[in-house]
């Protein structure tokens, strides 16, 4: 029995896809079969929480006054740079991508260990989920899909430390890779010049290589206490409960071990083959 | 009529799955998802070890696999390599039993943990060779102490609500049966 845990081991290791999708669809059965009890318990403990909080209710009023001061400045500056933006966008007729719509999911559970960060959401295959499309929770962005099965997919939260995307820092626009490290920050890897990027700057997702597409929110530059450059997300971490998933289509992503060669041969370009018989002939 | 010690067999072993099934349920609630959370301790694998050690034939070592197998899965560790070494793990505290009989607590503690220290030490290492990206070692020692903390927590706990005794020499059974 230890030789044959061993060989599905060593199975992972070789043929890592495939195992990968029966992992899959084990989670999604399991998983589908608890999200009775999943939801109802994660609601009740909510409100357990919830109701410790209610002690603290003075401190917290008095917090909410304070930043509601401060809110209503911004709501100010807000309104104007909405009519701002409206007026600038009626006169360039723009239109917004329509292949931007999104799906939305609610979080049935965890990964379930500290060593991964991961969430599955209760949409998978059936509600034409596929794998690397983006997730937001409405705020900004929150990870991206990794394993869809038929009624649940898993989501890579930017905070695993699997997780690499390429971003953009504004206002400077240096490019530079988000590396999840298991860490409530994220750091910056990759930059070309750090000496351009301050503290405070917003991180926008990129859209190099077809990952993401561009200009999500993922949340403001800060200087880490180990002198690294991390990013604060703007997601709610500490409260994710339902997500949207971005539908787009993304380029081919790598399945499977490269296919240089086919079953009927190597791939040619039509073309060749066309010239070829024209020169034969 | 079933035998009664057969019976009484059968209901550990849907005790044992049970409890693994609500673990596997409480750690995938959605609660916490803010990283950087200690690991707790590996609730499975200390209920089993503290089992087999009392009463080796509670836990079959083919439904210890099933389990330890699917929170392998589920938790997206690779599949099969801690199960594997878990069962090793296992077996060698089963054949221990005899000699644990007479030891007191602190020694099959003390075992236990050592057993779980190499169970790591092995998993790392494999890890390693096959290049699979691990946890930190901090991680990895956290889940240990807590693991081995929860150890006496699980033998109190089984010893006083499931009646699991150590077998002495010379022990029956409610009906009078020789162990």
């Amino acid at each position: 029995m230890v030789f044959f845990l061993f060989a599905l081991f060593l199975l992972w290791r070789i043929d890592s896809p495939r195992v990968e999708r029966y992992r899959t669809a084990l989670v999604d059965r399991v998983v589908s079969s608890l999200d009775w009890a999943l939801v109802p318990v994660t609601k009740l403990a909510g409100m357990v929480e919830n109701f410790q909080s209610y002690s603290k209710i003075y401190e917290q009023n008095q917090e909410l006054r304070r930043e509601l001061r401060q809110m209503k400045a911004w709501k100010e500056a807000a309104l104007q740079l909405e009519q701002k933006n409206a007026k600038l966008l009626d006169l360039n007729k723009v239109r917004l991508d329509p292949k931007l719509s999104y799906v939305t999911g609610v979080v049935l559970a965890d990964s379930g260990s500290p060593f991964r960060q991961s969430v599955l959401l209760n949409v998978g295959a059936r509600d034409g989920i596929v794998d690397g499309w983006a997730t937001t929770d409405g705020l900004g962005l929150v990870g991206r899909i990794a394993g869809v099965g038929r009624n649940s997919s898993r989501v890579i939260l930017l905070t695993d430390s699997n997780s690499r995307i390429p971003v953009t820092i504004q206002p400077s626009g240096q490019n530079a890779i988000l590396t999840g490290d298991n860490t409530g920050a994220p750091p910056l890897e990759f930059l070309e010049s750090p000496e351009l990027v301050r503290p405070g700057d917003r991180v926008v997702s990129s859209g190099d290589g077809g990952v993401f597409p561009p200009d999500l929110l993922v949340g403001h530059v800060a200087l880490g206490a180990d002198q690294r450059l991390r990013v604060r997300l703007t997601a709610d971490y500490g409260r994710l409960e339902f997500l949207r998933v971005l539908r787009r289509q993304v380029p081919k992503g790598v399945a499977d071990t490269g296919r240089l060669l086919t079953r009927t041969g190597p791939i040619v370009p039509t073309q060749f083959i066309g010239s070829e018989n024209d020169g034969g002939g | 009529m079933v035998d009664p010690i057969t019976t009484r067999r059968l209901t550990y072993w849907a005790m044992f799955f049970a409890i693994s099934a609500l673990v596997i349920f409480l750690r995938i609630l959605p609660l916490d998802i803010t990283p950087g959370g200690w690991p707790g301790p590996d609730w499975t694998i200390a209920i089993a070890f503290a089992w087999v050690l009392r009463r080796p034939d509670y836990v079959p070592v083919v439904l210890f696999a099933a389990v330890v197998l699917l929170n392998d899965m589920i938790f997206l560790r690779a599949p099969g390599l801690w199960t594997g070494l878990s069962v090793i793990g296992f077996e060698f505290l089963r054949s221990r039993t005899q000699i644990t009989r007479e030891m007191p607590f602190v020694f099959e503690w003390a075992m236990v943990t050592a057993v779980l220290l190499a169970m790591i030490f092995a998993n790392r290492l494999i890890l390693a060779i096959f290049f699979v990206g691990q946890p930190s070692l901090r991680m990895d020692a956290l889940l240990i102490v807590a693991t081995s903390a929860a150890y006496p927590m699980i033998v109190i706990i089984s010893a006083l609500v499931l009646g699991m005794q150590k077998i002495v020499p010379g022990s029956v059974d409610h009906l009078g049966h020789p162990l």
